[in-house]
Parts: C-alpha cells; structure tokens; sequence
C-alpha cells in the first residue's frame, strides 16, 4: 500500500512539472466548447438592440399607432424606438449613432384613409446589416396592414375621425362603432380563421427535464472531451517511462507491476477529476445547474477517468513505438468525439447516429453524465450503468498490468 | 567472507533459433567484485537479465542471496540492487525524491528510508543538490544518481550492466570508488563490461564469455597463471597461402614448442611464443626467407585482451 501511494505521489510530482500541458488540454476542450455553443445556439449573452430615431410630423393617431408599432412584442426586445426632431435625426443617422431614422410627413393619417399616395422616408444606416433590413421589413408591413386596415375598416375609422374633430363622442357612438366592427370581423372570420398551417409543438424528450436551458447539453460532452485529451496526454506516460528505463528497472524490483498500474492510475484520477471539476464547476455556474448534482457528477467524472485512462494506457502499450501509440489513440478519438456527443449534444444527432453515439465508450459516459446533470435529483444514473462503467475501469488496468509483464516494461 | 551470493548453473536462453547465453555456470562471492567479460553480444546483458528477473530462462537454475529467481522471485529481487547501463531514473523528480521513491520500491519507509537517502546521498556526492531535478544535472552527476537509486535499500547483491558505457574518464573513476565502497562493504558485486582495463583494474574474479558460451573463469590470478609469460605477436603484411605455411613451419623449427599461432591469414598473422621481443629478428628473418612481407607489427604483454584472443582467436571488441 505504501507504495501504491508512493507511486501515486511521484507521477503527481512529475506531472505537474509539466503544468503547461496540463493546461492546454483544458483549455483546448473549453475552447473548442465554448465556439460550437456559441455557433449552434447563438449564445445566451445578450441580444443585439438598435435604436430607430422617429420623426413624427402628423402626430395623429395613425401616425402614432405606426411608431408605437415598432416597440411592440419581440420588436420591443430589439429596438428601441425614439422621437426626435428633423435636425437632431438627420444629424445622429448621418453619425452612424442609429439603426434607422424614419420621417413621418404631415398629412400621413389623411391620405391612408383617403386611400391617396403618401411617402414615408426612411433612412438605415450602412454599417449594420441585420437591424435595418429588419426596420425596412416591419415599415412594409405596418403599411401594408395600414392599406388593408383602411380596406376593410376605412368608414368606421373616417366616423372616429370626424365625430373625434367634431367633439361629438358620446356612449351610443361609440357601441354603433363597435357593433360595425364587430360585424366585419365576424364577416371576415371565415377567410381568417381556422389557418390554413396547423403548427404541431413538438413534445421535447423526456430525458432534457423542464427548464434546462439547451446549452446545458453541452457541458457533458466538454467535460468529456476534456478526460479524453488528459487521458490520452498522461498515458503517454507508460511509454515516457518505458524510454526513460525506469518501468525496466520497476520490473527487476520486488514490486508487482499491478502496483505501478494502480499508483499511475490514481494519479490520473486525481488530475482528471480536478479537470472535471473545473469544467463542470464553469459550466454549473455559467448556465445554472444546481450544484446539488456536483457530487454525482464528479463520482461518475472520476470513474470515467479511470477507465478511460486505463484502456488509453493499455491500446497504447500494444502499439511498437510511442508515435504509433499517440498516432492511432488520436486518429482513433477524434471520430468518438464526433460520434459520442463531445462536439454536437448526443440530442441534436440524427436518431440512428445518437444511438450509434451512445454505444461508443465516450458516448456511454456523456448520455449518463447528461442524465445525471439534467435529472430531477442527483444520483440518477442507474446501477447498471454504474457497475459497466466499474467494469470497464478494472478490465482496462488489469489489462494494463498483464501488458506490462508481458514484455513492455523491460523493452 | 566467501559466501556465495549468485549461483548461476547451466544458465541456457533462447530466442527463437538464436542461443544467447548457452550453458554459462558461475558463482559469485560477497565482498567481491566479480566480473563478466565479452565482446557486445556475447550474452551479458542476458545473463543480467535473467538473473535480475526480466528474462526467464530457457532452462538452467540461478540463486540470489540464497534465493531462487523463478521460485522465490521476490525474496530474489528484494536482495538485487540493479544499476542498468542506461540511465533509469526520474529527470522530472528532484533527486532526492528519485531515491525516496527506490527506497519504498524496495520495502523502506519512515526513519529508516531518512537515514538511507541521506546517506546515499553522501555516498554519490550530491547532498547539495538534493533538492533539483536531474534534467539539470550534468551527465557524471545523472550517473552518480542512477547508481545511487540502485543502492538505497542497501542490497547485498549488486547488478551493475555496463555502467561507464559512454562516460567521461572523471566519472567512471568516481564511479569505480563508489563500486569498490559496496565491495568494501560486504556487497557481491555483479559487474559487466567489454572493457578489458575496467575488468582487469576493478575484478577480483570474472567469467570471459563469447556467443554466449563461457570461454574462461576464475580469479585474476588464475586468469593469468593461463596465460604464462607468452606474448601475443600480431604481424600484418603479405602473407599468401603458402608462404605463411612455410614460414611457421620455419619458425616452429626454430623456436620449438612454445610458438603457438592464434590465428592466420592472407593479411594477418597473430603467434604467442615466450619472450617474443628477444626472437624478433630471428622471426623476421624466417618470415623473409618463406616469402612474406611484414608492414607493421604488434608485440602485446599478457593481459585479458590476450587471454581473450587466446581463447577466441579474435580481438575482444570486434
């Protein structure tokens, strides 16, 4: 035991000598992470907002209702719409300070409901491409409802208007109003209503959970990605060792190489798990997982580690050279990664290829691991599960130690 | 203070068809440096091997200590300090901490691996840098550390496979004082090499072995009474077939029974014969009258390189 622990101790002195490597196979998943979240689901940071600078010069009801238009419902999250003189307009959309600039001209109410030509004008600034087009869209629209509007409401509207000049309102008035337009509405509901798209709303799998935000799926296939790189990069360490004669003098020595086997792998535990937890921890706070589910995660991190430290170990000790090894585990884990949910959420895959994913050893640990963070409660993965994965850690170190007594410690 | 430390009997490995050591018997003493001499590739570093446990042999027994190697492995092994001809330590590992770590391979702890890094580190001349790592050592300094990692435990068995391979001549004299301390202390030291001078110099007895077969055994002395007081003759030239016979049937007659010839050819003629430097001309004369032309000569003491050319019938590092 007390070598074991020995053992252990002096691959964490060693490694972490190499502390800039240690780095880089965190920083290189997070990166690779952070560029396909923010390619896939745009991001959760803020929208972009633009600001439309409106000078109203009818300052009428119509004129009005137009403006107020464009800071209604998901308009409203993405402009904000504000009333300015002529000069300070022109200026401010000539500095490049706004989206969009639209002029009102006087007269604008008279002429839609007297179906007569009207010009609005309307300036968008150059150096943006998404807001304006989405100005220019919106105004199209408005006037066109307004041309439609008029087509079917024009006489109701032309009533409000001189009964409003006349000052002539009163309670009969305004339930005549009403029941005309009720009318017409009634009238129209046959062309309107139902709509010819039926929208179905898709049920989301059961295993996402409510709330969970979708970027949350990422977290387990980076951290994933993250064991795999370190894995990788440290059981390179059995051919480091091999070179360097110390695993041949390790074999003349009383010790049964099992022991080296286990004190390399928890080693590897510790600096994996570590790695899992800073990916896991960011991704927990960034997106909001409740920390509750840590601990359960980390456990099935730290097993994961193992195993994948364990098999690494031993597919690279059967190879005859160290560039072989590193060589075949790279060209070899990069379309697990593909397949195994590291790059896209094993959900987002096609059926038939999640399925195929889930197979996979990696894509085994990100399905459960995915479970585990998005589950009602922590320890979700299911014993079986539990027990594979055991499995697959113990099959893998003691395939290890057969590999080293079978030749590869003494060169 | 003439135990046995390494039994060796019949000691037979194969791979494949190649026979890599072929029947090699020694015994080994404490207190005592025993060498095992032979040109790269006689099967050294297989017998090191196998005694060291790394190899299992193809048939053949060996003891270490009292202990069976196949049967009582790790009782074998607990007893071997082994020193590989490359290095075999930590460059990552400051060097104290490479001995702690070959200390516990080898069962130490606590107090008792303390006082044993400490006084390691004394012996091998580093107590002052125990503290960094040994990337930044220098090359004798890396060696003194790999020694040292091989003598923690205190071992009273000691496996050293050609440790001065590729060492400055400050070095391997530091490291001959650090072999003969382990003898000096009881050791039985396990010595390989293909060096002639380092066998000769540090050896009390030693095992000449050659395409894996033991050629000669025993102590310097008697390594030497073998050889008597015959020079070895070493003439290159023109030597055509039968001129050559001509000429040592000449001087066979001459010189009588003490002329033996190692080895001949069209180039080459290499003879023993006592006092060689005194029958010089009449070996010149004899050589011109049969027809052979003589450009260069060697005329070499008794020694192991004559011993091994005596034995073989070739130079020990070809």
């Amino acid at each position: 035991m007390a070598f074991f622990f020995s053992a252990m101790k002096k691959d964490l002195a060693r490694w972490r000598q190499d502390a800039l490597s240690l780095l880089l196979w965190l920083a290189i998943p997070l990166l690779i992470g952070g560029l396909i979240m923010s390619f896939t689901s745009g991001g959760d940071g803020p929208k972009p907002r633009g600001l439309l600078l409106i000078d109203d010069r009818d300052d009428t009801f119509l004129s009005r209702f137009m403006a107020g238009a464009y800071s209604q419902g998901v308009l409203g999250e993405l402009l904000t719409v504000e009333n300015v003189e002529a000069e300070e307009g022109a200026m401010r959309i000539e500095a490049g300070e706004a989206s969009g600039y639209l002029v009102i001209p006087e007269g604008f109410q008279d002429a839609l409901l007297d179906n007569r030509p009207v010009t609005l004008e309307l300036k968008t600034n150059p150096s943006q491409t998404i807001l304006p087009g989405i100005i220019t869209d919106v105004t199209e629209v408005l006037l066109d409802a307004g041309f439609y509007a008029e087509q079917l409401l024009g006489d109701e509207i032309r009533k409000i208007r001189e009964t409003g000049e006349n000052n002539l309102v009163n309670d009969a008035f305004v339930a005549s109003i009403s029941v005309s337009i009720q009318n017409k509405i009634e009238s129209a509901a046959p062309l309107l209503f139902p709509p010819v798209i039926e929208v179905t709303v898709a049920e989301p799998p059961a295993e996402e959970g409510p709330g969970v935000p979708f970027a949350v799926y990422f977290i387990p296939g980076i951290v994933l990605m993250t064991l795999i790189f370190v894995a990788n990069g440290l059981a390179v360490d059995y051919w480091k060792e091999r070179e360097q004669g110390t695993l041949r003098r390790l074999a003349s020595s009383p010790k049964h190489l099992i022991g080296v086997v286990a004190g390399k792998t928890a080693a590897a535990t510790v600096v994996l798990t570590v790695m899992g937890f800073i990916v896991l921890a960011l991704g927990f706070l960034y997106q909001g997982v409740p920390l509750s589910r840590m601990p359960s995660a980390l456990a099935w991190i730290a097993l994961s580690g193992i195993a994948m430290f364990a098999w690494l170990g031993f597919i690279q000790m059967l190879m005859s050279s160290l560039s072989a090894a590193e060589l075949i585990t790279n060209i070899t884990l990069m379309p697990l990664m593909m397949i195994g949910g590291s790059f896209f959420p094993l959900a987002i895959l096609p059926g038939w290829l999640a399925e195929v994913g889930r197979r996979t050893p990696n894509g085994f640990m990100v399905d459960r691991l995915t479970s585990e963070i998005v589950a009602q409660g922590s320890w979700a993965i299911d014993p079986v599960s539990w027990l594979i994965l055991a499995l697959l850690a113990l099959s893998g170190m003691v395939l290890s130690a057969w590999r080293l007594r079978a030749g590869f410690a003494r060169g | 203070m003439s135990s046995v430390m390494i039994s060796v009997h019949g000691l037979s490995r194969h791979f494949g068809d190649l026979v890599a050591v072929d029947d090699v018997s020694f015994e080994a003493q404490a207190g005592a440096i025993f060498g095992l001499l032979g040109p790269n590739g006689a099967g050294k570093s297989t017998t090191i091997n196998c005694i060291s446990g790394l190899l299992k042999p193809t048939s053949g027994r060996i003891a270490v200590a009292g202990h069976d190697v196949r049967r009582d492995a790790t009782a074998a092994k607990q007893s071997l300090g082994v020193v590989p001809q490359e290095l075999a330590i930590y460059e990552d590992l400051p060097a104290i901490e490479n001995l702690r770590f070959w200390g516990r391979a080898y069962g130490l702890s606590g107090a008792e691996l303390d006082a044993r890094v400490d006084d390691v580190l004394g012996t091998i001349g580093l107590g002052d840098r125990a503290r960094e790592l040994p990337k930044k050592f220098s090359g004798g300094m890396k060696r003194r550390l790999n020694f040292g990692c091989g003598i923690v435990h205190a071992p009273p068995v000691m496996l050293l496979d050609e440790p001065t391979v590729g060492v400055d001549p400050q070095s391997r004299e530091r490291l001959f004082d650090l072999v003969r301390a382990e003898r000096d202390r009881g050791t039985c030291v396990l010595y390989t090499t293909h060096y002639m001078e380092e066998a000769e110099k540090l050896c009390d007895s030693l095992a000449i072995i050659d395409h894996g077969k033991m050629v000669a055994a025993g102590s310097m002395d008697e390594l030497r009474a073998q050889l008597g007081a015959r020079d070895v003759l070493q003439l290159n030239g023109e030597f055509p077939g039968a001129a050559a016979d001509r000429a040592v049937s000449a001087l066979a007659e001459r010189i009588g029974e003490g002329l033996e010839v190692i080895s001949s050819s069209e180039s080459e003629l290499t003879l023993t014969l006592n006092g060689a430097s005194q029958m010089l001309p009449a070996i010149f004369e004899a050589l011109a009258s049969a027809g052979a032309v003589v450009n260069e000569t060697s005329l070499r003491s008794p020694n192991l390189e004559t011993l091994f050319l005596l034995l073989t019938g070739k130079e020990l590092r070809e």
